[in-house]
């Protein structure tokens, strides 16, 4: 084995020695060879620096990573974090209403400018990859256009302008905000600020009417306000159809149907004296806020009539059983008038919203203890538990009943999070979800498969994946052009090798005969070729080295004036080198073969003979 | 007992429907013996040297046999039958030397590499000193550094003497070592080489078409006796001639 090895040293040996006698044709050989892999590396050297430089500007800019539902919805808390915590999610940020989140800047006394209001936080690539800074508590960041129009650069104050209506008075606040960066116009061509969540939460908190203690914001308290399913309309005459249409004009109500007393009895569980003639005003499939309630109660201003909100099928929990229950609120006349049970709540109002007024029920039946207090549990957005103190049991209730401002509350607690807070004895209304979100995929190789998985599941969103697409079917597209001058660059240097090492070994028959006579063996000659490929090969590619490393610092150079730091119009990984070493000796390898085997064929007797 | 035994060797090559057939009957090399083959050309003086150089395979042979030592035999003909290439290369190796017509020496070795490369091939020791003293015998030892083609055509034939010596061969085989020299020049190698082999202890076969040349020197000679069998058909018999 031994003797082998110092035997393929020796050929080794003699194959180098051969190159350096033939130091000419080696320079040619080694030259050819490095002429075809020098521009297959600088090549290389491209796509790897400018056009990944590019693409990653590309590929990595946010605004192609970036998901957003295409429509308005409230989306839960665990929903979010659930999304937030995929891998595949880099930020995740909740938004507001778009109605909500306009809002005024005034900088140096110029005019208001009215711009969009942005929520941002820790790690927002948008802000992050775009120049910006996360904004904190009193601070914001503004897009390019937000700066040009407000005329306002890094650093300096603006000033937030939020205002309401409310009791058709307008209400202002203001906060200062000192600005923390401008975004680059890559980030986006509108007018935006961007703030902490907290105070676009705010902001939509005073302009929804509630106030803000924090930040000293005056507002109602944030008790859930009434809806309902629809509104019936008693009257002692009939109403015709002209009269009717007139009821749901300018109301918000859309329908206005009459009905029989049987149905209006399974709706509020009350008879209906003789002489009554119910309607039902609603919005199908919406719902029916106070405002409407109020609008009504004008058009039927003169009018002998009564209007009863209602909600549908409200069932409560109690500790024993599921409890249905009914809202009416009507004062003590209406009631004698037509034969129902008398209210302690009295008529129906706006303003008396106080825990002790609504908390109350009556309850069918007669082993009633009255005076106890039940804990009811209402199953809607999430679950809350109140108390309801019983206030008597009237014979003529079928059907358990409260104020209908309650009923009004819960109705809303099905869509929105409703708590009751002990300490107030109040159901207040909680945060009502979020009603988008704005969303960057870690990478855009992600965004299509998070689409799908959000258009799974019947969100529809808004994501460049078109232009990804494009991105994905350029960067292959790039990929396939390199790779086929690669084949066609392994071609040639094949070609060259082939040919050369051939002619070569045509050369020396003579010269290989006497080894071949003097005692080497086929095997030995075999390796005079390969030697000599891999010998080429090595130089070949450190010359194509040299010229690449040259080369590629001329180009840097030349072109690299408004590159960052770190980037490289051409530029090759650090392990290059050694896979262009090991690719070159592979090929010239194979490419040895054919004259390795054309060595073996020479006989010794060649070398006696002279021709 | 003859370093080199041949009995009733045959071998035929045909060319363009013409046939060369070559017999020897016998032929025989002692230890330390210097044996000269002489002929015209188309003899078969070459086919000879091939089958002598172990390179050519004999069509048929009562005996081919190398003897190197009581321990070290070698049935050439029994080896070519098994077509054992690699046992006769080995042989080749360490056993024969060849001086060739323009010397076959390696161009792109310098004197001293080629002088050296057979030494390593058989990883023989102390090559260096052997290579030196060698060529101080031979007058070339100022031309150790040079490439051969920047040598004499006497120069040239010595150092392939010498390389054919220098692994310290049993048997040296010299194809028209002298072709390219002058007579005189011709004569001075054949001495070096008929006494190099006496002090070296080796037999020599030199085949060449100058019979004034050996016929001093020569324990024996071989002629060739050509004979017409047909008129596509060449015989030609080997035989020792007795001057």
């Amino acid at each position: 084995m031994d003797s082998g090895v110092s035997q393929r040293l020796r050929v080794f040996g003699l194959a180098a020695a051969h190159l350096k006698h033939e130091w000419v044709l080696t320079l040619c050989l080694v030259s050819a060879l490095a002429a075809v892999l020098a521009p297959l590396l600088i090549l290389m050297g491209l796509k790897e620096g400018t056009i990944e430089t590019l693409r990653d500007r590309l590929v990595q800019d946010p605004v192609y990573r970036e998901i957003r539902p295409a429509i308005t919805r409230t989306f839960d808390k665990e929903w979010m974090e659930q999304l937030q915590s995929d891998e595949r999610v880099a930020f995740l940020t909740t938004t507001i209403l778009p109605a909500s989140s306009m809002i005024h800047l005034v900088a140096n006394g110029t005019d208001a400018e009215l711009i969009d209001l942005v929520p941002t936080a820790d790690d927002d690539p948008l802000l992050l990859e775009n120049d910006g800074a996360i904004p904190q508590e009193g601070e914001c960041v503004l897009s390019n256009e937000a700066a040009r129009r407000l005329g306002v650069k890094v650093n300096e104050s603006i000033v937030a302008r939020v205002t309401r209506s409310r009791g058709g008075r307008y209400e202002t606040v203001e906060q200062d905000l000192r600005v923390k960066a401008v975004l680059s116009s890559r980030a986006g061509s509108l007018a935006r600020v961007y703030t902490p969540l907290e105070f676009v939460v705010d902001v939509e908190s005073y302009k929804e009417g509630r106030g803000v203690a924090a930040r000293g914001w005056a507002g109602q308290s944030s008790q859930p306000y009434m809806s309902f399913d629809g509104v019936l309309v008693l009257s002692q005459s009939m109403l015709d159809p002209v009269l009717r249409t007139g009821l749901v004009v300018n109301t918000g109500l859309l329908k206005a149907d009459p009905m029989d007393s049987e149905a209006f009895a399974s709706l509020t569980g009350l008879s209906l004296p003789d002489g009554w003639y119910p309607y039902n005003l609603s919005i199908p499939a919406g719902s029916v806020n106070y405002s409407s309630i109020e609008a009504l109660k004008r058009k039927l201003r003169g009018r002998e009539a009564l209007l009863i909100p209602y909600v549908n099928d409200l069932i409560l929990q109690l500790p024993e059983k599921e409890l249905a229950i009914v809202g009416l609120s009507i004062n003590t006349d209406w009631a004698e008038k037509l034969a129902w049970p008398a209210l302690p709540w009295g008529q129906l109002s706006a303003t008396a919203l106080e825990s002790t007024r609504l908390m109350q029920i009556l309850l069918p039946g007669d082993d009633v203890s009255v005076g106890t207090s039940l804990m009811a549990t209402f199953y809607g957005a999430s679950p809350v538990t109140f108390p309801l103190k019983v206030v008597g049991a009237p014979s003529q209730v079928k059907r358990a009943l409260v104020p209908i401002e309650l009923i009004g509350m819960l109705r809303t607690a099905r869509d929105r999070a409703v708590v009751y807070q002990a300490e107030t004895d109040d159901l207040v209304l909680q945060r009502a979800g979020f009603r988008g979100f704005r969303l960057y995929a870690r990478n855009i190789d992600d965004v299509p498969s998070l689409v799908a998985q959000l258009r799974g599941q019947g969100l529809e969103v808004v994501a460049a994946v078109d232009a990804i697409e494009r991105i994905q079917v350029l960067d292959r597209g790039l990929t396939q052009l390199f790779w086929l001058i690669a084949v066609l660059g392994v071609v040639g240097a094949s070609a060259v090798l082939i040919a050369s090492l051939y002619a070569a070994v045509e050369r020396e028959r003579k010269d290989l005969g006497v080894l071949r006579l003097i005692g080497l063996a086929r095997k030995d000659v075999f390796l005079f070729p390969v030697f000599q490929g891999a010998l080429i090969a090595m130089l070949g590619v450190a010359l194509a080295w040299g010229g690449y490393s040259l080369l590629s610092e001329v180009i840097n150079r030349v072109f690299g004036n408004e590159l960052s730091d770190g980037q490289a119009i051409c530029r090759l990984p650090a392990g290059y080198p050694w896979l262009a070493m090991l690719a070159t000796l592979t090929l010239a390898i194979m490419s040895s073969l054919i004259a390795a085997w054309k060595a073996t064929l020479i006989e010794p007797a060649e070398a006696i003979r002279e021709e | 007992m003859p370093l080199l035994l041949l009995q009733q060797v045959v071998k035929s090559r045909s060319h363009a429907g013409s046939s060369f057939q070559l017999v020897v009957p016998e032929l025989s090399v002692s230890p330390g013996e210097f044996v000269a083959v002489v002929g015209e050309s188309g003899c078969g003086k070459s086919t000879l040297l091939d089958l002598l150089a172990l390179i050519s395979k004999p069509d048929a042979a009562d005996c081919y046999r190398l003897v190197f030592a009581d321990s070290e035999q070698h049935d050439v003909a029994d080896l070519w039958s098994r077509n054992d290439e690699y046992a006769l290369a080995s042989i080749r190796r360490q056993h024969l030397g060849y001086v060739l017509q323009t010397g076959g020496l390696l161009p792109y070795l310098n004197v001293r590499d080629n002088l050296l490369l057979p030494m390593r091939i058989n990883r023989l020791p102390g090559g260096s000193k052997r290579v030196k003293e060698m060529a101080e015998r031979m007058g070339v030892a100022d031309c150790l550094n040079r490439l051969p083609e920047s040598l004499s055509g006497g120069q040239r034939q010595r150092v392939a003497i010498l390389r054919a010596l220098s692994h310290s061969p049993r048997l040296v085989l010299a194809d028209e070592p002298t072709a390219a020299v002058d007579k005189r020049r011709a004569r001075l190698i054949v001495q070096d080489l008929r006494s190099l082999a006496r002090d070296e202890g080796l037999s020599i076969i030199m085949v060449t078409h100058d019979l004034d040349l050996v016929h001093e020197v020569a324990d024996r000679t071989y002629g060739f006796e050509v004979s017409q069998v047909s008129e596509n058909e060449t015989l030609s018999i080997c035989s020792q001639e007795v001057l």
